[in-house]
């Protein structure tokens, strides 16, 4: 072993000195200067151990102050408790009811860890039978509205003054039990309510404050029908139309397909009355109409009317049929019969179908409205496509209700008022009636979410739950029960309308206070909403008792009890008693009529504030953004006026200024069309895009026979000096004669299913590799698509399904000014006009193929017959009035030969092996070739960074709507293109579910946006490697043809060609 | 070897010695700048300042500035990006093509056609580097360079690809041409400079230049060499650029016309621009002795020739288009010369068909005031041609649905005038530190040589 080698730091170790061995016994050589530090020299602190404890406890103390303030909690982390039912990344589905309308869609609601993103149509309801409106798809927006009340509030003047339950239900039940005491009289204004528990709640309310009156208000009335059929059979209802059944569809302005009262139940029946295969009759349909509706553009025959007329056509329609039944006729002093024997014609089909027929009106009146019920009656439609038994609830209110009420509140007869998802003060036609009759009332609530025209005029706020938030149930149609059931915990401080009901009636104990409510964290027990509690009541009563029987009803969404036998009614109505109240109907021929109506997406105004909405293009004139006066092109011809002038428009005192006009082909000569809905005051548009969105229609309203009128007769019209350029998606409206709609009648159809699609195939050439997606070994997909223009009716619900489902951003209205609207999927509309008069216009150079026989599809043909017109003295233009129209949408074809792919130069876009054109954000550099390539012009360039940008306040650019955002789609940025992707994001949620499960994906599992919206079933998508697949066999189907095929894209989208139901003596 | 003849007009007029050559192509170099180029430049330099915002603006913003909108999303911005590839084209095709054919007359022009080329490339540069909506990765993503994104590489089947190796090459090889030429003359100021800092700077840009014969020896090589690179590229660069549209399925850019009617187009246009310049420099300058009219008239003659050329082209899509039987071709070009843009369409054929055929008169050739008014025309002109065919075959194709109306923003005005700006600016210092004249060339073609 060696020696231990030794190192000594100095010689004194070595010789190991006094000093040396001392200073080794403390640990520090020198000792610590401690006094100096503590002395008054150096800190100012005097030096003891006394004071540094001091110092040091109040240091502690001061940091355990500080700490005190409360942080915001900001959920980012998932979960401290995961419930049950929620895997992040997974999404949950829930059904309910739609809250957007009173018509009251069954809807399946996507959530996304815990907040809702989608709503779609849910199979199982009877009413929307898995689709769903534009409207009801951006109601969900509606919900994350930065405009929402974050809690109760009392409101003075113009202020808003934020306040807490407590406050507000002190104080209204104090109120309300004054005045309760003093015998006076409380009025709850409400929009149609069918939710059985919601008119128990108000009949609780009734026990408790004995005088209270329930008075159901729509802001677009249809009293006429209720009042008609009150009047005829004794039944205030509305009954079910069963168009799935009828042959032959005769309708007067009902725009059934758009906006009457269930559009989508009764676009998925007509939808499928119209399906060719395999029919020997499809839904002949007639619409008379003064403007081009969604429902007249879809029409086999259209015949413009005068909609002040429509008594006179009606009844002449009747007699005409009365003639054929050998009953009375009416003895109406006029008698009409317009352009190509309409009413002969459509009495003829009506009688050839008998019993298998329906005839609807759009009117509100109920005269009008009875003489129908008497048509449906001779026909015996009764009983099969008409079903009083199996009545609709979706609308109650009669105006004379609401005018009655007016008068009375302005009379003091109410003490106290309620307004409960009614908006008068903005739509009511007595709006300033109530308005001022408001101030001298003693106490006024509202439940609205927002602080909108009437909750400004009220004293409190209450505001209610958005729908998605609810718990509630509803009865559209009588025995088909729908639950709603809230899929967020309410994102603000608000409470639902019927727990404040009932509080104020004392009727709720108040559940204890959750401690953890605001700290984000979900207490079941603890949150279940009284509310909630009453329902499972109220439906154990009603049969569907036990946790088990409420579960499935919850889980479907739906409960239908079974359906009454449907009956023949009596008319108990002498017919020839309405005459004379039908001529005072009757307008002037030389005064023009507005006929005011409801744009499909923005409907009656009441989610006005909604970009989604207000982007969505008008079916017909693809305006965004306004409302707008639409002329037929004579009169706008006469005075002066084309696209870009405005008008001022009168109506007795009250007068729209400077409203932009639409020179809109198919509006009837004689009438101009106005849509309501518009025009939104309140807290909305304080600032940005919501400044001023059109103009308020709803004061042009007024009573005739007893209900309102939306045609007026006797308008004023005057050109405006001021100018306005209308946010259009599409500006040329002709389709140029080319072979982009392929379309027949249905007359050849059944001789030949190919007819109208038999042009020979183009000689194809390629100079790429021709791509093969079926490879022995590897059971690739080849994803396709297939689109039956036959059913599509151009509703636009598809549009807004893909922008909510893939976060296609907002632009605004000056955007698609410039032509930049980032729609994914678009509907083309083109007109083909009419040459009635039969003119040879060969007039200029290039022209000699502008006119095919009568048709003109061409701008030049179409000018040069304005030309001529325009050089008649008398001339009514009527090319314009007699159009017809085609939808078509219109998104990325997905092209097996893509044009885009081979111009982009960093390979952003490309071909995946399952048949998509794949576009990659992150590698995309923004040279926009690729869109100019694109035959079809899908592409969609994000000029701005469109989100977190000022310049677009929409949504995307503030936490609250952010929270929308699907989280499965990139949110693209500044400088990159972007288009459809077929919803991939669909596609591998099913492949990677399919593939856990260990099995295929079946054909169906997998369901674009677009097509899940459609209410039409217009849209297949699936696999056409699957030979079993709907998809395929559409393929394959004589009507399928690509769009520009001999450009040999090799399309993944095919078009289902359209059958029109016309004689072909009447094509044009 | 000199083999022209006595009667023929000389190249140089004013009996030139060469040390006359010297001292006046030197002299702009070497005096103090005059007002007229002060103003000129202060000018020039404004507008510079206008691109520098307008693209700042560009970027901070987004394309979205620019009046592109859905279905027309080529603009004003490609429609530039061709104009001045196309003037691009003069200095490459007069120092390389007629070098080769031994075009004595290209001498004294030859310096400053070449400057001009590549200060338009410059410009032309900005717009595919400007017009891309993410510019920061673009710059680069079109490179094949080896990359740690894995199989990520750039699409050869893109002819946005061959464009930027066409006017990557172009560039390079101009620019390399353009300098090569000017280290004689650069050597030559060197030997004149009378300050240390001059000294230092021409004596750094001449590479040693030392003038002597093996030097001459290896310039002259070198000269023919790149004039045998550069040839190809005069037909190549615009070829490509016109398979930018004619790769395409778009409607009026689908031609197999494209790439001879497109070099067509660009000598027409270099031409003109070289004239504009030129009428004005030696006026200015005082150089009426080295570009003389011949000088002019020869320049004129080509602009004649070329023009009448893409006339022809234009001629000829219209009957191919007929005879197609594509209808869809066929409306792109009634739309063309009767829709809503024919007022471009009828400007594109006046300026480029038929106003240069007045150089079929000797006096039109001759007059500079008349052949600088032409000249302008001719670029007016060629700007429309390209216009024309990227807007007005864009804003209506294939799906009526999709058809609009375009117009630029002030920014896109912005940016073109500003372009100008550069060009002029690079031009009016180009024209104050360098030779402007190939002072070394035009001395071999001197008649006095004593």
């Amino acid at each position: 072993m060696a020696k231990k080698q030794l190192y000594w730091k100095g010689e004194d170790e070595l010789l190991r000195t006094k000093e040396f061995l001392a200073s080794q016994k403390s640990e520090f050589n020198e000792p610590l200067p401690l006094d100096e530090v503590f002395s008054e020299n150096n800190l100012g602190l005097s030096g003891n151990r006394r004071d540094f404890l001091k110092f040091f406890g109040f240091s502690v103390a001061a940091v355990s102050l500080a700490a005190c303030n409360s942080t915001p909690v900001r959920n980012a982390v998932p979960y401290l408790v995961k419930p049950e039912e929620i895997t992040p990344g997974v999404a949950n589905y829930y059904n309910s009811t739609c809250g957007a309308c009173s018509t009251g869609c069954g809807v399946t609601v996507k959530t996304r860890e815990g907040r809702p993103i989608k709503v779609d149509g849910n199979v199982n309801s009877p009413v929307s039978g898995g689709g769903l409106c534009a409207t009801g798809q951006a109601s969900i927006l509606s919900l994350y509205d930065t405009e929402r009340l974050d809690s109760p509030a009392k409101v003075s003047g113009k202020a808003i003054a934020k306040t807490d339950w407590a406050t507000v239900d002190g104080e209204i039940g104090k109120q309300l039990a004054d005045i309760q005491a003093a015998g006076g009289r409380i009025a709850i204004i409400s929009g149609t309510i069918h939710s059985p528990s919601s008119l128990a709640v108000i009949n609780d309310f009734k026990t408790k404050f004995t005088n209270t009156s329930h008075i159901t208000y729509d802001a677009v009335s249809y009293s006429g029908i209720l009042l008609a059929n009150r009047d005829s059979f004794g039944r205030q209802v509305i009954p079910s139309y069963k168009f799935d059944k009828a042959n032959v569809i005769v309708s007067f302005g009902a725009d059934f397909l758009g906006t009457w009262i269930s559009p989508v139940e009764y676009m998925r029946a007509w939808s499928a009355k119209r399906k060719v295969e395999g029919a020997s009759k499809i839904a002949r349909t007639f619409v008379f109409e003064s403007n081009l509706s969604l429902t007249g553009s879809n029409a086999d025959y259209r015949f413009p009317m005068k909609s002040s007329f429509e008594a006179v056509y009606v009844t002449s329609l009747y007699n005409a049929l009365a003639k054929k039944a050998g009953v009375a006729e009416l003895p109406m002093a006029k008698s009409g019969e317009l352009a190509g024997n309409a009413i002969s014609k459509s009495a003829d089909a009506l009688w050839n179908e008998k019993g298998n027929s329906l005839v609807v009106s759009g009117s509100n009146d109920p005269k009008i409205q009875s003489v129908i019920n008497g048509i449906n009656i001779m026909l015996g439609n009764y009983g099969n496509t008409i079903d009083l038994d199996n009545y609709s609830n979706q609308f109650k209110g009669i105006d004379q209700d609401m005018a009655q009420f007016a008068n009375d509140l302005n009379s003091g007869v109410y003490q106290a008022v309620i307004f409960w998802g009614a908006n008068p003060v903005y739509s009511s036609p007595l709006a300033s009636t109530i308005e001022s009759a408001l101030k001298k009332t003693r106490l006024s609530i509202s439940f609205a979410g927002t602080a909108d025209e009437t909750a400004l005029h009220c004293q409190y706020i209450a505001p209610d739950h958005h729908y998605l938030e609810s718990w509630g149930d509803a009865e559209p149609k009588a025995g088909v029960f729908q639950l709603m059931q809230p899929t967020i915990s309410p994102v603000f401080n608000t409470r639902q309308a019927q727990e404040s009901l009932l509080t104020w009636a004392g009727l709720v104990t108040k559940p204890e206070k959750d401690p953890l409510a605001n700290k984000g964290i979900y207490n079941q027990k603890a949150s279940a909403s009284p509310y909630y509690l009453y329902i499972k009541g109220k439906w154990a009563a009603m049969g569907v008792s036990g946790d088990e029987a409420f579960n499935k009803a919850l889980h479907d969404g739906v409960h239908v009890a079974p359906s009454k036998a449907s009956t023949i009614p009596a008319m108990g109505l002498v017919m020839s008693s309405l005459v004379s109240d039908l001529e005072k109907t009757v307008g002037k021929k030389e005064d023009i009529d507005l006929v005011l109506y409801q744009n499909v997406a923005v409907k009656d105004g009441s989610l006005s504030n909604n970009p989604w909405l207000q982007e969505t293009p008008d079916p017909i004139s693809k305006v965004t953004w306004d409302n707008y006066v639409s002329l037929p092109k004579a009169l706008a011809e006469s005075k002066g006026i084309s696209m870009g002038d405005t008008v001022n428009i009168t109506v007795g005192k009250i007068t729209l200024k400077d409203m932009p006009v639409v020179v809109q082909p198919g509006q009837s000569n004689g009438t101009v069309g106005l849509a309501v809905g518009y025009g939104r005051k309140g807290k909305y548009g304080e600032k940005g895009e919501f400044d001023k969105i059109g103009q308020n229609a709803y004061p042009f309203l007024s009573m005739q026979n007893g209900t309102y009128n939306y045609v007026i007769n006797g308008v004023k019209l005057e050109k405006a000096s001021a100018k306005y350029e209308l946010a259009q998606t599409q500006t040329h409206h002709t389709i140029e004669g080319r072979d982009i709609v392929r379309e027949t009648v249905f007359e050849d159809y059944k001789q030949n299913p190919k007819s109208g699609n038999d042009k020979p195939a183009p000689h194809l050439y390629t100079l790429w590799e021709t791509k093969e997606y079926k490879k022995e070994g590897a059971p690739n997909h080849h994803w396709a698509m297939a689109i039956d223009l036959n059913a599509c009716t151009g509703c636009s619900a598809c549009i807004v399904s893909c922008h909510i489902e893939n976060n296609v951003p907002v632009v605004g209205r000056a955007e698609v000014r410039r032509r930049r609207e980032m729609h994914w999927l678009r509907i083309d509309r083109y007109y083909t006009f009419e040459n009635r008069k039969g003119t040879d216009y060969k007039a200029e150079l290039f022209l000699e193929r502008d006119f095919e026989g009568k048709k003109v599809t061409k701008e030049t043909g179409l000018k040069a017959m304005d030309k001529i017109e325009s050089e008649n003295k008398n001339a009514d233009y009527l090319h314009w009035e007699n159009v017809k129209v085609v939808h078509q949408p219109m998104m990325c074809q997905h092209c097996g030969q893509a044009p885009c792919e081979t111009v982009c130069p960093v390979l952003a876009t490309t071909h995946s092996t399952e048949g998509l054109n794949q576009q990659t954000y992150n590698r995309c550099i923004g040279t926009k070739y690729c869109a100019n390539n694109c035959p079809y012009k899908v592409r969609r360039f994000n000029w701005f960074r469109y989100n977190d940008s000022d310049r677009f306040d929409f949504h995307f650019n503030n936490d609250l709507g952010k929270m929308v955002i699907n989280p499965d789609v990139t949110v693209r940025t500044r400088g990159v293109m972007e288009k459809c992707s077929m919803c991939v994001q669909s596609i591998q949620a099913g492949k990677i579910k399919a593939k856990r499960e260990r099995r295929k994906l079946t054909d169906g599992e997998v369901k674009t946006a677009c097509q899940r919206a459609c209410p039409a079933n217009a849209i297949v998508f699936g696999d056409v490697n699957d030979e079993n697949s709907e998809v395929y066999k559409l393929f394959r189907n004589e009507r399928s043809y690509r769009v520009l095929e001999e450009l040999n894209t090799q399309t993944a989208v095919k078009y289902l060609l359209k059958v029109r139901d016309i004689d072909k003596k009447d094509l044009i | 070897m000199i083999h022209d003849s006595i009667i023929r007009t000389p190249l140089v007029t004013g009996d030139k010695t060469l040390h006359d050559v010297t001292t006046e192509i030197c002299r702009p170099i070497e005096n103090k700048p005059t007002t007229e180029w002060k103003v000129g430049f202060t000018l020039s330099a404004i507008f510079f300042g206008i691109l520098a915002l307008t693209l700042t603006l560009t970027m901070v913003i987004g394309i979205g500035t620019w009046g592109l909108n859905k279905t027309v999303q080529w603009g004003w911005d490609i429609t530039n990006f061709v104009f001045w590839v196309g003037i691009g084209h003069a200095g490459t095709l007069i120092s390389a093509i007629l070098l080769l054919f031994r075009q004595k007359w290209r001498m004294s022009i030859n310096r400053s056609a070449e400057a001009m080329t590549i200060f338009a490339v410059m410009c032309a540069a900005i717009f595919p580097l400007f017009h891309q909506g993410r510019l920061w990765v673009g710059m680069y993503w079109v490179l094949p360079l080896p990359n740690a994104f894995g199989s990520l590489w750039v699409n050869f089947h893109s002819p946005l690809l061959w464009d930027v190796f066409a006017i990557s090459t172009y560039f390079s090889v101009s620019l390399v041409f353009w300098y090569l030429g000017l280290i004689p003359d650069i050597a030559t100021v060197r030997d004149r400079a009378k300050t240390a800092g001059r000294k230092f700077w021409y004596n750094f840009f001449s590479m040693g230049w030392t003038g002597s014969v093996r030097t001459w020896n290896r310039y002259e090589v070198v000269s023919l060499v790149l004039a045998g690179i550069s040839t190809p590229l005069v037909l190549s660069v615009h070829t490509i650029v016109s398979m930018d549209f004619a790769t395409s399925v778009v409607p009026g850019w689908h031609t197999t016309i494209f790439p001879p009617y497109f070099v067509a187009g660009a000598i027409f246009s270099g031409f003109g621009m070289v004239l504009t310049l030129l009428v004005i420099a030696r006026k200015v300058m005082n150089y009426q002795d080295y570009i003389t009219i011949g000088h002019l008239e020869a320049m004129c003659k080509v602009v004649m020739l070329t023009g009448t050329m893409v006339g022809l082209a234009y001629i000829t899509e219209f009957f191919v288009a007929a005879y197609s039987g594509v209808e869809y071709e066929q409306y792109a070009f009634i739309n063309r010369a009767t829709g809503p843009y024919w007022w471009a369409y009828w400007s594109m054929m006046t300026c480029n068909l038929i106003a240069p055929q007045v150089f079929w008169f000797k006096w039109a050739r001759t007059t500079p005031w008349f052949i600088f008014m032409l000249s302008i025309v001719v670029n007016v002109g060629m700007w429309f041609e390209r216009f024309v065919i990227i807007v007005t075959s864009l804003h209506r194709e294939y799906l009526p649905s999709g058809w609009v109306m375009y117009s630029p923003t002030i920014m896109e005005i912005g940016i073109f005038l500003g372009t100008f700006g550069l060009f002029f600016t690079c031009f009016f210092l180009f024209a104050k530190f360098l030779p402007v004249i190939n002072m070394s060339e035009v001395k071999s073609i001197l008649k006095n040589r004593e």
